[in-house]
Formats: C-alpha cells, structure tokens, sequence
C-alpha cells in the first residue's frame, strides 16, 4: 500500500508556497498473546500543513485526519477538519501581530507552554491573537489572549498573558566589555473561566471555583564565556481541580540549573522543586485527566532516552503532585592518541537524574470540609513520599578502527510505578546496551543493537535485538525483535523498510508492539498493544 | 520601560490572589427525593483512585439513605481484577460488557440512572437531579433463600403514562474482604468491598417489561446462590431502564 500526493513548491512575486504532510497509518490484527485487539481495517493519524509566506505577512493552515486514530489516543483525539488556522503579519522589525491559532511559551513554559507533539496526540494551541513588539534592541515584549485547543473544540476559559524579556548586556557596557550576557524576563498568565462547572466534595458543598486564575513566572539568565546560569521562579494562584484534590492552595515551580562548556568537557548540573502546578484550560474532569488542556509545561529533568530498554520505564513528570528534581551531567573528550583517546579520541558522558516527592502533610476534613480546601501544609526542602525516579547512566563512544563505531552504555534505574502508573511498586533495573555501527562500503553501513535490562521486579529481565543495514541514499532495512526473558516470554518484532526519494519517505513493515507509557518531554500516554502492517509517509515541499 | 514594569509588578501583585476559606464551598440544600436513583460505579481492584468514589458512594447514602441511593460496584474494565490462586478478584465478564458496551475510557466512573459517564466529584449534582424527578413507576422487590436457592418476588405499579423498557434483577454482595490498590499507591489486603455486582439474573441487559398507568405487575425469579458467596450478605435490587435511563429502583436484603 503506498500514499502519494504531489505537491509544488513555488515562488511568485515574492511570495512562497510550502508544505509538510505526515501520515502514519496501520492496518490491525488480532493478537490473543499481547492482548492486541482490532477494532477497525485501517488506522490512521494524517497531518497536511500548508504555508504561504511573504515579506509582510505569512498565512497558514493544518488539515488533520483522525477520524479513525491509531490506538491509545483519547476518544475525543477522534475526528477531522482543519483545527490549525492563522495569519501573522509584520511591520519591520518591531511589530508582528498574528491572528488565528498559534504555539507561544513564556520562559521554560512554567506558567505557558502551548505546543504541538503528534506522536502524545498533544496540540493544545490557542485560537485568539498575539502580539510580539520588539520597540528597542534587546526588548521583547509579547501580549496574547485566545481560548484553547481541546481536540476539535476550544475550550471555554479565556487565556490570556504578556511576557517581557530584557537582554540588559544591550543597555550596560560593562557587561559587553566583560563578554557577559544576562537576560531578565518576567511573564504573567491569566484564565478567565465562567463555565458552570459543578464538582462537589460532599453531597451538601461544591466547588466554588475562582473565575479567575493568575500565574506569572521570573527569571533570568547569565551566560559567561563557559558557563551558564539560569534561575527562574513561578506561582499559580489559586486553582481547585480534580487533579489536585480541589485544593486552593498556590501552585509554585523554582528552577536553578548551572553549565560549563568548554571543548571536550561539559558540566550540567540542575535542581526544581515543583508543588500544585497542574494548570488546565477547563474544569470538565473528563477533558482535564488526559494529556489535553494543559497550559503550561514542566520540563523534566531526566535524559531523554532512545533505546528500546532505556524507556522501557519512562518517567512522567508529576505536576499535580509535585516534585523535587535533580539532574548532573559530566561529559567527557578523550583526546585522540592519549592513552584512554586511543586513536580516535572517546567520549565519556555521565548522567545522574533523582526526582523525589515532597513533603505534605494533609489536613484533617472529617469535622471540618472547609479544611481540605487547604490541602496540605508542605516545607520547603523537604522531602517526602519516596522516590519516583532516579537514574545513572554512563555512556562510553568511541571509535574503534575508520569503519567501526562503538557505544556502550550501562543505567542503573529506579522506578516508582506506583506513582506513575498507580501500581505496581518500585522497579529497579539494570541495563547494558551496546550499539556499534560498521561503514561497509561508502554507501553501506550496518548498525546493530544489542540490549539486557535485569530486574527482579514487574516483568523481570528483557533482551533486544536490532539490526539496521542503510543503502545510502534511498533504502534502510531494520529487524529488531524485543523479548520478554521474565514472566511473558513474548516477543515483540518489527520488520521495517524506509525508502526515502527526493522529499518523499516511506516506511513500511509489519510490527508487533507492548501495552506501556510513552513519553516525550514527560508527558506520557498509555499505548495499548498493537499488532500489524504499518506505513509511515513523509512529504516536504 | 519603566511603565511596562510597573505594569508587570501590579499584574503580579494582582496574582498574589487569596480565596477566604468561607468562599471556596457553596452549600447546597440536599435534594428531597422523589424516587430512587441507581448509581452504577464502575470500578475496580487495580483503581487506585476506586476508594475515593467509594467515599463518595458513603457520603451519598449517609445524605439520602440507601432506599433512595442504590449503588452497585461493578467490577471489571481495565482495571479490574479476576483472582487468581492467592487474591480474591471481583471482576466478572459481565462487568467487562457493561463497561465496554458504555464506551467508559477509564475508573471510577458512574452512570447516574444510566444516562451518561459521570465522574465521581460530580455523582452528588447527578443524583440530587435524578431524585428530584419523579418516576413513572412504583417498584418494590423482596427476596427469600431457601436451600441455597434464591427466591426473588417484583411488584410494580405504572404510576404516569406508559412504560416500555427493560427489567433487570441483580445480586449483590456487602463486606467482601478483598485487595484493593488504595489512592496512595499500596495495596490493602484487608479492603472491605460493599455492593458488589454479583451476577444478573434475568440475563445481562433483563427482559421487556411494558408497565401502564394504574396497572399491577408481579414477577417471580430463583437463582441458586453461588457457594463463593455469603448469603448473609446478599441483596437484590431490581430496575426499569429505557433509552431515556433507569425509570425506577428497588433494593432488599435476602431474607434468610
């Protein structure tokens, strides 16, 4: 089975005309051994984007069909039309007004983050209108206000935020005369919701939830030859929801992070406490509990993994809840012809993330239902609840001979899937993983994977095998079988073909995958198992 | 530039909101009940989040009492659990079709009436609007077992107009000790489950009934009782139920 769809791209008179379209699809099987069940024929998740753009105004639009979704989406992700929409137009330098529907973050997004990421069924854009002044030399101003994206409707709250960012090495000469550069911003967010949402913590008392709901966030950051600092600060008022036991007590996110970076060394090292952040678009519980509807953004502070048995355990950030979170992160260049270089040189790089709950101490609501209004008395640093992640991983990439490449990687990982999924108690895991990749001939190259992760816990031990031959330029063949050494004893295959011509790719194969989490940016969905011949089309023009 | 940061610090101090404690409720007369209100929870023993609507389910019979609030745990979904050698497991296969055939995406969840999903911090709005409307029949069940044979005797009368719809006879069960995942994460052997769905006994969507104004009905049903089962513990309830919900309730304990 094979999509093709034609596009042009064109220049006329100054004005251009591009386009993007992705359409990932899948034909389901029945599969009684990994409880994978076929509901329909086909399956599908398209996007068509399309682009005009012009010296003074740009025009945009998303055609989007998910009539009948790929599996593990919400009902609600179910649907088509064109939900994206907007225009944006500039006067010079400084102005730049944009109509429609539109992505914007504040800061690290702790108080607003509106982004789009298709493989979590995420596009919480808001339709309304924005403005970006930049009346001097290092001034961004920003205002915007609009209503958000909840699948195919907008949600009724009204959102709206102004964002300043001051880039003062621009305004004091000794800062430039000392190469430093320090940027200062502030943002504020409000949601103005009037919907008759009603939510009741006994028969006899609702929810009386506040019309409005304020956050704003400040932050600044140093950059000095090597190093780096950035600090940043928010607080969201308060915001009963189901999501935190409709408690008005204030949110609050805090982020200190420091870097150094120098050839053949890097330094991170990172720490966020984070406590009642989960900011909604709407009060509708059936909306607020899935991955839409929400306004901002907590980064994670965990490395973001790509192999097999590294996610197998992935991490989601507790916004509700809270959290405190570190992260350090070494890298090291061996130099080549050094004794630990060798020939090539070697890269060591050493990461360590530990998230950890904070402390709460609940109050007491049997003689009082005012009091769990209150929800929960919390010190500062300390900690409480356990751990909810913590990971060491050490990689080690080095290059063998002209033609080989070699990186290891062990990771030691502790999981708390109660607190991620609800259940299931602590896994910890060791993991092995070895990738090497062979240039055969200048056109040729074979890359293999070879994974174990041991674990007394959950599932117990699993191995994965993969197997990747690229014919450069058009063709690439993977194989890659992941098992169940523990408790199931399934295999989990995949055989893949990815052709790529001109701006055209299309993968094709026949997979078999697990019931799990996957996670981007930790935010995660809940993936049934599937089973099937799937075909992936990419077309840029 | 002075203006804009004035104007960020006043936005900031604006935001510094505070919501006296007096303000964060709004008390709502209970409703006074006019009929019977089904409440179907949709639960299970893998649910952290289970014991939370099960607290709602206490607070509502606390408030109405249980001849006007009739709630049955229906095991089964995702998150159910079937037993295995080790743990009891309430889950049953006709759990699993109620909660497929409703189209439910997650636990707890209800149906108030069997009109659509309700989330479990707004089954108290749905139940006082239910008990505030009345019903178009009069229901009364009462049960006896004999010899391990279940001995269930219906009444109704047609109160307004004309009803079609469906009569559906349950068993339930109160005080089974069983696991249950609990809200922070651990597991509670000792959990006792109330109103468990046990088995339907005119099959799993009942029979046609047609109940017109004025007019008497009776029905007589026997169901041998499971050996797994306490039949101290056991009660009946009996509803009507049509394309526009459940048109009236009834609940009695076995008599033994």
């Amino acid at each position: 089975m094979c999509c093709c769809l034609a596009g042009t791209a064109q220049e006329q008179q100054g004005i251009t005309f591009s386009g993007s379209i992705q359409s990932d699809m899948l034909i389901p099987q029945d599969d009684e051994d990994t409880g994978a069940t076929k509901e329909r024929d086909f399956l599908t998740n398209t996007y068509a984007d399309l682009l005009l753009q012009s010296k003074h105004v740009d025009a945009g639009l998303r055609f989007e069909y998910m009539e009948h979704p790929l599996p593990g989406f919400e009902k609600d992700f179910a649907g088509w039309g064109v939900p994206n929409f907007w225009i944006k137009g500039r006067l010079g330098k400084k102005v730049e007004l944009t109509a429609g529907t539109f992505y914007e973050q504040f800061g690290s997004g702790f108080v607003l983050r509106t982004y789009e990421e298709r493989s979590m069924g995420i596009d919480n854009s808001l339709l309304g209108a924005r403005i970006v002044l930049k009346p001097v030399e290092g001034v961004t101003l920003k205002a915007l206000s609009g209503k958000q994206r909840c699948y195919w409707s907008w949600n009724k709250a009204l959102i709206s935020g102004a964002d300043a960012e001051v880039s003062l090495d621009d305004f004091f000469s000794f800062l430039q005369n000392y190469h430093t550069h320090l940027i200062v911003g502030a943002s504020w967010v409000n949601k103005y919701d009037d919907s008759d949402e009603k939510a009741y913590v006994t028969p006899s008392y609702r929810v009386n939830f506040p019309q409005f709901v304020n956050a704003w966030d400040v932050r600044a950051s140093l950059n000095h030859g090597p190093w780096s600092l950035l600090a940043e600060y928010a607080q969201k008022g308060p915001d009963p929801a189901f999501l935190n036991g409709y408690n008005f007590r204030k949110g609050s996110a805090a982020m200190l992070s420091g870097s150094y970076s120098k050839k053949g060394l890097s330094v991170l090292l990172q720490v966020k406490r984070s406590e009642n952040m989960s900011f909604k678009s709407t009060y509708d519980i059936s909306k607020a509990v899935g991955t839409s509807s929400t306004i901002n953004y907590l980064p994670p502070f965990t490395q973001d993994q790509t192999y097999e048995l590294a996610t197998l355990y992935p991490y989601a950030t507790q916004v509700a809840s809270g959290e405190w979170a570190y992260q350090a992160e070494l890298g090291y260049n061996f130099k080549s012809k050094t004794p630990l270089g060798g020939k090539y040189g070697m890269l060591v790089k050493v990461n360590f993330s530990h998230i950890h709950g904070i402390n709460r101490q609940f109050y007491d609501s049997t003689d009082d239902v005012f009091a769990m209004t209150d929800g929960y008395s919390s010190l500062f640093f300390k900690w409480g609840d356990g751990t909810y992640f913590q990971n060491l991983d050490i990689t080690v990439t080095r290059k063998l001979s002209k033609d080989f490449k070699l990186n290891l990687m062990y990771m030691n990982q502790h999981y708390n899937m109660t607190v991620v999924e609800g259940g299931g108690g602590m896994v910890h895991s060791n993991i092995f993983i070895a990738d090497g990749k062979y240039q055969i001939s200048r056109k040729t190259t074979i890359r293999g994977e070879l994974q174990y992760l041991a674990t007394k816990d959950d599932l117990k031990d699993w191995i994965y095998g993969m197997l990747e031959l690229s014919l450069v330029p058009h063709w690439m063949i993977t194989v890659a079988d992941l098992y169940n050494i523990g408790d199931t004893h399934i295999h989990y295959y995949q055989g893949l073909v990815t052709c790529n011509f001109g701006q055209h790719r299309i993968q094709a194969g026949y997979v078999r995958t697990k019931v799990g989490y996957s996670c981007a940016g930790g935010v995660c969905r809940w993936i049934p198992a599937t089973k099937g011949f799937t075909i992936s089309y990419n077309y840029n023009f | 530039m002075r203006k804009i940061f004035y104007c960020i610090v006043l936005l900031m101090l604006i935001s510094c909101d505070h919501i006296e404690r007096e303000n964060r409720l709004i008390y709502e007369k209970p409703a006074t009940a006019k009929r019977v209100v089904l409440l179907e929870d949709f639960t299970g023993q893998r649910c952290v989040n289970c014991p939370k609507g099960t607290e709602v389910i206490e607070q509502l019979i606390a408030e109405y009492g249980d001849t006007a609030v009739v709630a049955v745990g229906i095991h089964g979904g995702p998150l159910g659990f079937s037993g295995n050698d080790t743990t009891t497991g309430l889950a049953t296969e006709v759990g699993d079709e109620y909660y497929q055939h409703w189209n439910l995406e997650y636990q707890p969840v209800g149906l108030v009436n069997r009109h659509h999903p309700v989330n479990y911090p707004e089954w108290a709005a749905a139940v006082k609007e239910e008990l505030g409307k009345p019903a178009p029949i009069n229901l009364q069940v009462s049960a006896v077992i004999n010899n391990s044979i279940i001995y269930i005797h219906v009444d109704a009368l047609g109160t307004e107009g004309l009803t079609n719809g469906m009569l559906q006879i349950w068993i339930l069960e109160d005080g089974i000790r069983a696991m249950q995942m609990m809200p922070d994460g651990s597991s509670n052997p000792d959990y006792i489950h109330h109103h468990v769905f046990r088995k339907a006994v005119n099959g799993t969507w009942g029979e046609e009934t047609t109940i017109k104004e004025g007019e008497k009905y009776s029905w007589e049903f026997s169901q041998a009782a499971d050996p797994e089962w306490n039949t101290s513990k056991l009660s009946i309830v009996a509803f009507v139920y049509n394309d526009n919900g459940v048109q009236q309730v009834s609940k009695t304990k076995i008599i033994q």
